[in-house]
């Protein structure tokens, strides 16, 4: 079951990351990337995706720190000579270039693990059904295909085994040519009982005037409130952004950054809009638990207010 | 609100170019404006998916395609670089023309990001088997996709391709260090696994060739699909 930041309307959760993923790539300063990245561990941490997180680390990790080591020993700009390597100068610039490149590279991974728990692929293509309805059906389509013709697979390859036919036993000339045989018998069952799908689809009227969609959920207050707030924090972050706020100069030379005031409402606004999520999951985990210990004295539960998926038909 | 969704997602498109060009030009940030620029080479043959007359037959037929390109990278997700997804697309390109062949490049890019985990890759790989797609549709009927060695070193030659349009965007998070010995590096990096896949894209692709593209014909013709 969702609860949470999960059961928010998906124009909130896309809101959200779409702008996160904005400010990762435009706001080039280690205070907001760090920041980003507390705000959304904190959310999957909280959302118990603490698993899932540990195990792509390695890989995050790899790629990232590869960014930091390639960046000062190809790129030799900067004021400040750290020492000679293979008589090339490593600057302390490009260090620090490096390292930001490998903040912003481990930011968009951790942005994709906390998209993809939270903005299912029902959920976007839900948003966007109404602007491409075609791409968002053959896309449905073909994820809904994938589990079932892995199953069709084994039932072909339990099937054939009786016929002598099976892909791991024999010599390789003769497991090709039977992994082609199951492969070749996936196609034309598959694609002869999908034309017929299409048939039926074409009797039942698709495409006969224009695709009219479901809507399945459903804005409340606390949806709209939410939208607003992430509205406002945002377009006031990326007003001060295009004033040239809240940028670390690297290169050509390091420059301290200087943190006026301007700086503090663009970090506070930005603080806001990313840590909102985390503080809406904080509070349901926090009612969960008080109203867990709080006794009731009859059966009916009081109302919490802790919010589930909100359905048009429920 | 329905009225101006379409003149509101060109605005949102519109300012989101426009931050990117920002970036690029006054930070020479170049990720936002990559992935902009991505997007617009996506765009316009997706707006052409939607609008062409299409019967349900053929979309449920490309979902098919997409999906069973999707279904034949998951035996092999243990080997790096061994993508059969190129060949069937390649094969499909071969039958289908052109722009079906992007769309289940790119679709079967997408649906099986989904069991690989989506990452920033995602609308890389989209591109690059999109366009495996696409050349493949173009050239079906030159000399070079005309016969079996042609075909086998066309899907030789996009083994590698694809791994480079992959290295781009590694190289686009280091816009400083950006030059040919870094260039080299990648590419050298990369090579194992791009040798892996273009081999392995010859080998599925003589494998399936006489088996799938026949099959495919015989669809084509017996219900009239895409005949364009």
């Amino acid at each position: 079951m969702s609860s949470g930041f999960r059961s928010m309307h998906p124009v909130v959760a896309l809101l959200y990351y779409a702008g996160l993923l904005l400010f990762t790539l435009l706001v080039f300063h280690p205070l907001f990337l760090a920041t980003e990245i507390a705000g959304l561990l904190a959310l999957l941490l909280l959302q118990g995706q603490g698993r899932q997180l540990l195990r792509s680390l390695p890989f995050m990790l790899l790629m990232a720190a590869s960014v930091a080591l390639l960046n000062p020993l190809f790129s030799h700009r900067g004021a400040h000579i750290l020492f000679y390597w293979l008589d090339q100068p490593i600057t302390l610039e490009a260090v620090l270039y490096g390292l930001m490149m490998m903040t912003m590279l481990l930011t968009i991974f951790i942005w994709f693990i906390s998209y993809n728990y939270t903005v299912t692929t029902d959920k976007f293509m839900y948003l966007f059904a109404a602007a491409a309805p075609r791409t968002a059906l053959l896309t449905l389509m073909a994820i809904r295909f994938v589990p079932l013709f892995q199953r069709r697979l084994r039932q072909i390859t339990l099937i054939q085994r009786l016929r002598g036919i099976d892909a791991g036993t024999g010599s390789l000339k003769k497991r090709m040519t039977d992994g082609m045989t199951l492969l070749k018998v996936l196609l034309t069952w598959s694609l002869e009982e999908a034309l017929q799908t299409g048939d039926s689809m074409t009797a039942r009227g698709y495409g006969s005037t224009k695709r009219s969609t479901y809507t399945i959920y459903k804005a409340d207050l606390q949806d709209k409130l939410v939208m607003l707030l992430l509205t406002v924090s945002g377009v006031v972050t990326l007003l001060f952004w295009v004033q040239g706020y809240g940028k670390l100069e690297i290169y050509p030379r390091m420059r301290p950054a200087d943190f006026g005031w301007q700086e503090a409402v663009m970090y506070g606004s930005f603080c806001l809009f990313v840590l909102i999520p985390a503080g809406l999951e904080g509070k349901e985990k926090w009612l969960w638990r008080s109203s867990k210990h709080s006794n009731y004295p009859s059966d009916t539960l009081k109302k919490t207010g802790t919010r589930s998926m909100s359905y048009r038909s429920s | 609100m329905a009225r101006f969704r379409i003149p509101l997602l060109i605005a949102l498109g519109l300012f989101i170019a426009g931050l990117a060009l920002t970036a690029a030009f006054t930070d020479r940030h170049y990720v936002l404006l990559s992935v902009v620029l991505l997007l617009a080479a996506l765009l316009p043959l997706f707006i052409r998916l939607e609008r062409r007359p299409l019967q349900s037959r053929e979309l449920v037929l490309l979902a098919v395609l997409s999906a069973i390109a999707a279904v034949s990278r998951i035996p092999f997700a243990a080997l790096p670089g061994v993508k059969p997804v190129s060949a069937v697309v390649i094969l499909s390109a071969y039958v289908f023309g052109a722009e079906a062949g992007f769309v289940i490049g790119a679709v079967a890019a997408l649906v099986s990001n989904i069991y690989f985990g989506q990452g920033p890759w995602t609308p890389w790989q989209m591109f690059a088997w999109g366009m495996t797609g696409l050349t493949a549709g173009w050239l079906r009927r030159s000399w070079l996709l005309r016969r079996r060695a042609g075909l086998l070193v066309f899907g030789f030659i996009w083994g590698f391709l694809f791994g480079w349009i992959m290295n781009i965007w590694v190289l686009l998070s280091l816009p400083d260090a950006l030059s040919w010995r870094l260039v080299a590096v990648t590419f050298a990096a990369s090579f194992y696994f791009d040798l892996a896949h273009a081999l392995s894209n010859v080998f599925f692709l003589a494998v399936l060739a006489g088996g799938w593209t026949k099959v495919l014909q015989r669809f084509r013709k017996k219900y009239g699909l895409l005949q364009q």
